[in-house]
C-alpha cells in the first residue's frame, strides 16, 4: 500500500510547470495574481530577481562534480518563492504591520549525491520572506536569493552558491559558459492545453563549476558542470496531469538538452510536453512534443515511499538524430520533503550515452520525476 | 493458614457481633482516607495540568533567550538562524479575553514555520482546504482556538470574535480548532494560536519578542560561541525548565501542606481504631487468656489485634475510594483556584488517577490503622494464661500506665520547640509538621492523666452539689480512663486544629487588612489593559501621563513593575515614587521604619518583602543584585516589609533611581489620590474613570481603590475555602469518635445502667448521666484541645507558613470567634452523644434479668 504524504502539502512544485495566458480557466485561487500571457522579455540582472505578483517562482541549480581523487558527486539546490495572497490583499493589512507580516514564503531543497558511496543526502528549509530570514535582494549588479544560511548570489560573471546543512554542504562558483537560454517563445513556456497555463522560463544550461563540498565534516575540492533554471508562474497544474519527468543533459559534444514530459493520469504524455536543444554555439532549437520518443527501460520502487520511478529511459528526438539512453548511477535519489512541501519526488544525477547525428555521444545531467507517489496538484 | 482461621474465628466473629461499632470506625477512617486521598489527587491534577502546560510551551527547546524585565529584539532571530547548528524560534504569549467579558485565555504567537522544530500541534477536525498554519500566516487577525476554549466560548470555524487587549478591541476570524495535543494542550486547551505578526499587531508589541527558543545540534556542548556572541551580554540564556521547576516546587510544597491538614482527619480516625481494638481486647481478656492457655503465643495474639486494625484500615480505605471520588470533584475547583492565586496559573480539566497515589493512600490508611492497634495488641499479647482462673478483671489502666503515658506525652511536647527551630527541606517544613504531630500526640497522651485529675476533682465536687447524674458521671470518668481518653484524644486533635486555624486565619486576615489599608492606599489604580493578568506592565500611554500631570485635583504615585527571577524564584521588582507614596500610605515594616523613606527615594537602597527575604536569604545590610534589561543593578537592602502579594516576593526600589540607571523608564501604573478629601471620593473616582475611558478607550485597566482592597480580601478568603472543608471533616470524624465511644460505653454498661433503672433511676436521670459524662469528656477534650490549638497556631504562623510561603503575620487571637464557636463544638459534641443516650434507656429491666440469668 502506498503511503500518502500530506505532512506539509504540495503547492510549490505542482505549480512550476504551468502557465497562464487568459483569465477564467485557472480557478478562483489564482484570481488577483499576475499571469504569464506571452513572451517574457527577459532583462538581466532584473529578471534574475523575484517577480512578486506571480504566485510561484523558483531558482534551481543542479550539477555533476568530481573531486581530484575521482570521487563523483551530484548536487541540487533550489529556492522556491510562494506568494500567499494576491498583492491586493495588502489593503487588508493593519495600518502598522508587524515586521513579521509578509505575503511571501520561501522554501529551499538541497541534496548531495555521493555517487561512489551510493548515498543521497537531502536537506530542506522554509521561512517567511521577512526580517532578513529569507528573500531576494539586489546587490549592485548581482541578485541574492537567500533562505537562512543558504543562498545564491547571481552576479554578472558567476553564480555563487552556499549551502550548509547538518551532514553536508557546498560552496560553489558557477561561471556561465553560455548565455541564458529562454525556453518556448521568448521564455513563454506553455505547460498545458490552455494557453494561459504557462510560465516564464530561462536556463543557464552550462555553468563551469568549481568549489568544495563538505560531507560528514570532510571537505573536498570539486569541479564540474552545472545547470540553472529560473521560472515563475501563477497557474496551477492542468487537471488530468499528475506529474512530470524533466531532464537536463549536458552532452560531451557541447550541446545541452532540456526536456519535460507531462504525465497524464490516464497514461501517456500531455501534448504540451516539450524541450529545448542548445547547440554548442548557443543556438536554441525548440523540441516539439511530436518529435519526442520516450521509452521507459527500467523502473525502481522506493523502499521508503513505495513510489515507483522510471529510472532508465531511451529518448529519441526525431529530426535531430539524437538517440540517448538515460541511466542513473544511484537509484535512491528520492527527496522526501516532509518539513516543507510535503512532496516526495525523485531528483538525481543521471548519465546519458547514445548518438547525435550519427556520432557517439555521452553526457551527464539531472532528472526530476514527480507524481509517482501522489498527484502533483494535491494541495495543503 | 491457621493464623487466618484463628483471625476469622476470633476477630471477625467479634466484628460480626457488633457490626455498628465496626461500621462507625470504618466510616471515620474512610472519611479521613477520603479527604487525604482526594486532596492529594486534586493537587496532583493541578500539578499535572501545570506540567503539561509548561511542557507544551517549552517544547523541544534546549535553551531559551530572554530579556529580564523586557523583551528580546526580534532581529536576533534571523541572526541566530544563520548560525550552523542552531535552530531558533520566537514565542510570544499574552492573556486576553473576548470584549465584553468572559474568562481570560492564553493567546500564543509563533512563527508556524520556525516553530515546527520546537512544538507540534495539529488542526482538529477534517483535513482539507488550505493548511491551517498557512492560513494564520497569510490572513491578518486569524487564530486557531484550543478545543476547550472553542467549546467554552462556542467559537465555530469561520466565525468572528472580538478580542481585547491594551491596544484596544480587535475582530479576529477563527479559522479552526487545534486538537488537545502538543501546543494545543497548553492551558488545557483554553488557548488560541496566531501568527506572530498578528500577535504583534494585536498587542501593539512591535520589534521585540517575548523569548527565543533555541534548539542546538549539540546541546551537551553548550551554546556555540557564535550564538553567544550574537546574543550578547544583555540577554539571558538558560534552560527552559526554570519556570517549570519553580512552579512545581511551589505546588508540591502546597500539596504537602494540604496533605498534612487532611492527614489530621486520618489521625483523628486513628483514635477510633485504637478505641475499638482496645475495647475488643479488653472485653475479651478471658477469651484471650483461654487462647493463651491452649497454646497461642503472645506473638500470635499480638498479630491478631494488629490484623484487626489493618482490617479496619483496609475496609476504611475501600469505602474511602467512592467517598473520595465524590469529594475530589468538589475540592478540585478550590484547589486549582488557590494554586492559581498563590503560585502559578493552572487550568485543570481532568483528573489523573496515579497508581502510586492510590498505593500511598492504601499504605497510609492501613499503616495508620495498624499503628493505632499496636498498643492494644501489645496489651492483649501480654494477657497471662492464668487470668482464666481469675474472677476479677484487672483495671483498664493502672496509675503507673497513666503516668507513663503522661510522661511520654510531656517528652513529646518538649521536643516540639526544638523541632520548630529546624529549617525547611526544599521549601517543605518537615520538622514543623513533625512538631505538629508531636503536639497532637503529646496532648492525646496527657489526656488520661488529665481525665483522672478531672474525675478525681469533679467527683467530690458534684456530690456536694447534689447532682446525682453528674456525680455518677464524674465517677465513671475517673474510673474508666483508657477508652474515654481515646475519645478525648480525638476531640483534642480536632479542637486543636479548629482553634489553631481560627487563630491563624484571623491573624492572617487582620494582618492583611492592615497591609491593605496601609500599603494598598489610593482612590484609583490605573495600569495598561491585561497587565495584572499577564504580569507584564507595559508603559502607560504618554498622553495619559501628561493629562494626569496637568490635573490639580489629584496626587499620583507612579510605579513600574517587572516580573523577574532571582536564583530560580519568581519575584516582582517594583520601582515606585517613595516620596509621593509616603504622603498617602506607608509600608508595613518588619525591619526599619518611615525614616528610611528619604534614602529610599534617593535610590540609596531597596526594601525587600518578607517573602523575598526568606527565599533569597537576603537581609538588611546585604546587597541585592539583579540584571535588568542588560544592566547589572545592585542596591543595599535598607529594610524589610510585610507584603502579601502572591506569586513570589517583591523588591521595592526608587522609580527615579531606576529611570536613571536604565536610561529611560516609563510608568507602568499609577495610583491616583484626590487631594480634596472632603469631596465625594467615590463619585469623583467614577467621573475620572469615565473621562479616561472617553480619552483612552479600552486600553487601560482602572480599578477604584475600594474595589481593589475588597478584591484582595475576597481572594484571601477564597484561598482558605479548602482549609475550612478539611477542618469540618476533621470535626466530623471527631464527632463520630464521640458517638462511637459513648455508644460503646453504654453498651458495655448495659447491666449497670439497667440496675440503676431497676433501682428507681428514671430514664431522664440515666440520660442526664450519659449527657454529663459526654459533657465532661467534651469539656476536658476542649480545654486540652484549645491549649494544644494555641501551640499549634504558633507552629502554623511562625513555622509552617513562614517556611512554606515565606510570610508571617501579626499573631492575634479572635476571642470572639472562639467564644462563639467553642460552645458550639460542645453542643455539637453533646449532640453526638444523643445516640448513646437513646440506647441507654432502650433496654428494659427485663433484659437486665436475662443478662444476669445468663
Amino acid at each position: 500500500m502506498k503511503r500518502c504524504r500530506r505532512i506539509g502539502g504540495l503547492w510549490v512544485l505542482g505549480l512550476i510547470f504551468v502557465a497562464a495566458a487568459a483569465g477564467g480557466v485557472l480557478g478562483d485561487d489564482t484570481a488577483g495574481y499576475r499571469r504569464v500571457t506571452g513572451p517574457c522579455h527577459f532583462e538581466f540582472p532584473r529578471d534574475h530577481g523575484a517577480h512578486p505578483g506571480f504566485r510561484t517562482e523558483w531558482w534551481y541549480y543542479t550539477g555533476n562534480l568530481e573531486a581530484p581523487d575521482g570521487a563523483r558527486f551530484g548536487f541540487q539546490l533550489t529556492f522556491f518563492r510562494r506568494q500567499l495572497r494576491p498583492s491586493s490583499a495588502r489593503a487588508d493589512w493593519p495600518r502598522r504591520p508587524s515586521a513579521w507580516r509578509t505575503n511571501q514564503l520561501f522554501l529551499a531543497h538541497a541534496a548531495l549525491t555521493d555517487i561512489d558511496g551510493n548515498r543521497h543526502y537531502a536537506a530542506e528549509e522554509m521561512s517567511r520572506g521577512a526580517l532578513g530570514l529569507a528573500g531576494v535582494e539586489r546587490q549592485g549588479d548581482a541578485v541574492r536569493v537567500y533562505l537562512g544560511q543558504w543562498d545564491t548570489v547571481i552576479g554578472p560573471t558567476a553564480h555563487v552558491l552556499h549551502m550548509a546543512g547538518e551532514d553536508f554542504g557546498f560552496d560553489l562558483r558557477l561561471a556561465p559558459v553560455k548565455a541564458a537560454v529562454a525556453h518556448g517563445d521568448g521564455g513563454y513556456s506553455r505547460k498545458g492545453t490552455d494557453p494561459e497555463r504557462a510560465s516564464c522560463y530561462y536556463s543557464f544550461t552550462r555553468l563551469k563549476t568549481d568549489g568544495s563540498v563538505r560531507l560528514h565534516g570532510r571537505r573536498l575540492a570539486v569541479s564540474g558542470t552545472s545547470w540553472m533554471d529560473h521560472e515563475y508562474s501563477t497557474a496551477p497544474l492542468e487537471p488530468g496531469i499528475r506529474g512530470w519527468s524533466w531532464f537536463s543533459l549536458q552532452l560531451d559534444n557541447g550541446t545541452e538538452l532540456m526536456l519535460f514530459l507531462l504525465n497524464m493520469e490516464a497514461g501517456g504524455y500531455h501534448p504540451a510536453s516539450s524541450g529545448t536543444l542548445v547547440a554548442a554555439d548557443g543556438k536554441t532549437t525548440a523540441v516539439a512534443f511530436e518529435s519526442i520518443r520516450a521509452e521507459v527501460l527500467r523502473r525502481w520502487t522506493s523502499p521508503s515511499s513505495d513510489a515507483e520511478y522510471p529510472l532508465a529511459w531511451r529518448l529519441q528526438l526525431e529530426g535531430t538524430d539524437l538517440d540517448l539512453t538515460i541511466r542513473t548511477p544511484v537509484d535512491d535519489q528520492e527527496m522526501e520533503t516532509g518539513m516543507t512541501t510535503g512532496v516526495t519526488y525523485w531528483e538525481g544525477s543521471i548519465t546519458a550515452d547514445g548518438s547525435s547525428g550519427g556520432q557517439p555521444v555521452k553526457g551527464r545531467g539531472y532528472m526530476e520525476l514527480t507524481g509517482s507517489n501522489q498527484a502533483m496538484d494535491e494541495r495543503l | 493458614m491457621f493464623f487466618f482461621r484463628l483471625f476469622v474465628w476470633f476477630n471477625l466473629r467479634q466484628v460480626q457481633r457488633h457490626p455498628w461499632r465496626a461500621l462507625a470506625v470504618v466510616l471515620g477512617i474512610a472519611l479521613g482516607a477520603a479527604v487525604f486521598t482526594s486532596v492529594r489527587i486534586a493537587v496532583d491534577a493541578s500539578l499535572d495540568a501545570f506540567t503539561r502546560s509548561m511542557d507544551a510551551i517549552s517544547g523541544r527547546a534546549d535553551q531559551v533567550v530572554t530579556q529580564p524585565g523586557g523583551r528580546v529584539p526580534e532581529d536576533l532571530v534571523a541572526r541566530l538562524r544563520a548560525i550552523p547548528g542552531v535552530v531558533a524560534a520566537p514565542v510570544m504569549t499574552t492573556y486576553t479575553r473576548q470584549a465584553g467579558g468572559g474568562r481570560s485565555f492564553l493567546l500564543v504567537g509563533i512563527d508556524p514555520l520556525m516553530d515546527r522544530a520546537m512544538r507540534s500541534w495539529e488542526k482538529a477536525g477534517p483535513a482539507g482546504g488550505e493548511a491551517a498554519w498557512l492560513q494564520i500566516m497569510a490572513e491578518p487577525f486569524t487564530l486557531l482556538a484550543g478545543e476547550a476554549l472553542a467549546r467554552e466560548a462556542g467559537w465555530d470555524s469561520g466565525g468572528q470574535v472580538i478580542l481585547t487587549h491594551r491596544s484596544g478591541d480587535t475582530p479576529f476570524t477563527v479559522v479552526g480548532r487545534i486538537s488537545t495535543e502538543g501546543l494545543g494542550a497548553l492551558a488545557n486547551g483554553r488557548m488560541a494560536l496566531c501568527d506572530i505578526a498578528t500577535f504583534q499587531e494585536f498587542t501593539g508589541t512591535f520589534d521585540r519578542v517575548d523569548r527565543i527558543d533555541l534548539q542546538l545540534a549539540a546541546p551537551d556542548a553548550g551554546l556555540p560561541a557564535e550564538a553567544a556572541a550574537a546574543i550578547g551580554p544583555n540577554l539571558k540564556v538558560g534552560p527552559p525548565g526554570s519556570v517549570k521547576a519553580s512552579g512545581e516546587d511551589m505546588i508540591r510544597a502546597y500539596q504537602v501542606n494540604l496533605s498534612f491538614l487532611s492527614f489530621t482527619s486520618l489521625f483523628v480516625g486513628m483514635f477510633l481504631v485504637y478505641s475499638l481494638v482496645a475495647m475488643n481486647a479488653a472485653a475479651r481478656r478471658r477469651e484471650l487468656a483461654i487462647l493463651r492457655a491452649v497454646g497461642a503465643s503472645p506473638r500470635s495474639v499480638y498479630w491478631l489485634f494488629v490484623g484487626e486494625g489493618a482490617l479496619y484500615g483496609l475496609a476504611g480505605w475501600a469505602l474511602a475510594m467512592p467517598l473520595g471520588s465524590l469529594l475530589v470533584r468538589h475540592l478540585l475547583d478550590g484547589v486549582s483556584a488557590t494554586i492559581s492565586t498563590l503560585f502559578v496559573r493552572v487550568h485543570v480539566d481532568r483528573l489523573t488517577l496515579d497508581f502510586w497515589e492510590i498505593l500511598l493512600s492504601l499504605a497510609m490508611t492501613v499503616i495508620v490503622a495498624m499503628l493505632a492497634a499496636l498498643q492494644p495488641a501489645q496489651a492483649a499479647g501480654r494477657v497471662p494464661p492464668r487470668e482464666v482462673m481469675m474472677a476479677v478483671r484487672r483495671s483498664e489502666a493502672s496509675r503507673p500506665t497513666v503516668r507513663r503515658l503522661a510522661l511520654t506525652g510531656l517528652a513529646g511536647l518538649l521536643l516540639v520547640w526544638p523541632l520548630a527551630q529546624l529549617p525547611a527541606v526544599r521549601g517543605v517544613p518537615l520538622a514543623g509538621y513533625l512538631a505538629c504531630l508531636l503536639l497532637f500526640a503529646g496532648f492525646a497522651l496527657l489526656a488520661p492523666w488529665m481525665l483522672r485529675q478531672a474525675g478525681r476533682h469533679l467527683h467530690p465536687l458534684t456530690r456536694y452539689r447534689s447532682r446525682g447524674p453528674a456525680h455518677l458521671a464524674a465517677g465513671y470518668l475517673r474510673d474508666s480512663l483508657a477508652r474515654i481518653a481515646i475519645a478525648v484524644g480525638a476531640l483534642i486533635t480536632a479542637v486543636a486544629l479548629f482553634t489553631a486555624l481560627v487563630i491563624m486565619v484571623r491573624s492572617f486576615r487582620h494582618t492583611v487588612e492592615l497591609w491593605v489599608e496601609q500599603t494598598i492606599s489610593g482612590d484609583l489604580f490605573v495600569t495598561t489593559r491585561m497587565a495584572e493578568t499577564n504580569r507584564v506592565w507595559e508603559p502607560l500611554p504618554p498622553l495619559l501621563v501628561d493629562d494626569l500631570g496637568q490635573r490639580e485635583d489629584i496626587d499620583m504615585v507612579p510605579n513600574r513593575r517587572f516580573s523577574l527571577f532571582h536564583e530560580g524564584h519568581a519575584f516582582q521588582l517594583e520601582a515606585m515614587d517613595f516620596e509621593a507614596f509616603r504622603v498617602h500610605g506607608r509600608f508595613f515594616w518588619l525591619q526599619g521604619g518611615d525614616h528610611l523613606m528619604p534614602p529610599l527615594a534617593r535610590g540609596e537602597g531597596v526594601l525587600l518583602s518578607e517573602v523575598f527575604a526568606r527565599r533569597s536569604g537576603l537581609g538588611v545590610g546585604d546587597t541585592f543584585h539583579i540584571r535588568l534589561r542588560g544592566h547589572d543593578l545592585a542596591w543595599p537592602v535598607l529594610g524589610l516589609v510585610r507584603d502579601y502579594r502572591t506569586h513570589g516576593g517583591v523588591v521595592f526600589c526608587s522609580l527615579a533611581d531606576l529611570d536613571r540607571r536604565l536610561g529611560g523608564l516609563a510608568w507602568g501604573g499609577v495610583r491616583i489620590f484626590f487631594t480634596d478629601r472632603s469631596r465625594d471620593i467615590e463619585a469623583a473616582t467614577a467621573r475620572l474613570q469615565d473621562e479616561l475611558v472617553l480619552r483612552f478607550g479600552e486600553r487601560l485597566t482602572m480599578m477604584p481603590g475600594s474595589a481593589l482592597r475588597s478584591a484582595v480580601l475576597k481572594i484571601f478568603d477564597e484561598t482558605f475555602a479548602i482549609t475550612t472543608v478539611l477542618l469540618l471533616i476533621a470535626l466530623l470524624v471527631a464527632a463520630l469518635g464521640i458517638t462511637t465511644i459513648l455508644t460503646v460505653r453504654v453498651l458495655e454498661r448495659t447491666a449497670e445502667l439497667n440496675t440503676i433503672s431497676a433501682l428507681g433511676g428514671s430514664r431522664g436521670q440515666i440520660r442526664a448521666m450519659i449527657l454529663w459524662e459526654a459533657f465532661f469528656i467534651v469539656a476536658v477534650g476542649e480545654i486540652l484541645g484549645v491549649l494544644c490549638g494555641f501551640g499549634l497556631s504558633y507552629l502554623l504562623v511562625y513555622v509552617i507558613n513562614r517556611q512554606s510561603f515565606g510570610w508571617t503575620f501579626l499573631y492575634g487571637v479572635d476571642w470572639a470567634a472562639l467564644a462563639v464557636s467553642l460552645p458550639l463544638i460542645v453542643a455539637a459534641a453533646l449532640a453526638a452523644a444523643m445516640p448513646a443516650m437513646r440506647l441507654a434507656v432502650r433496654t428494659s429491666p427485663a433484659a437486665l434479668l436475662r443478662a444476669f440469668g445468663r
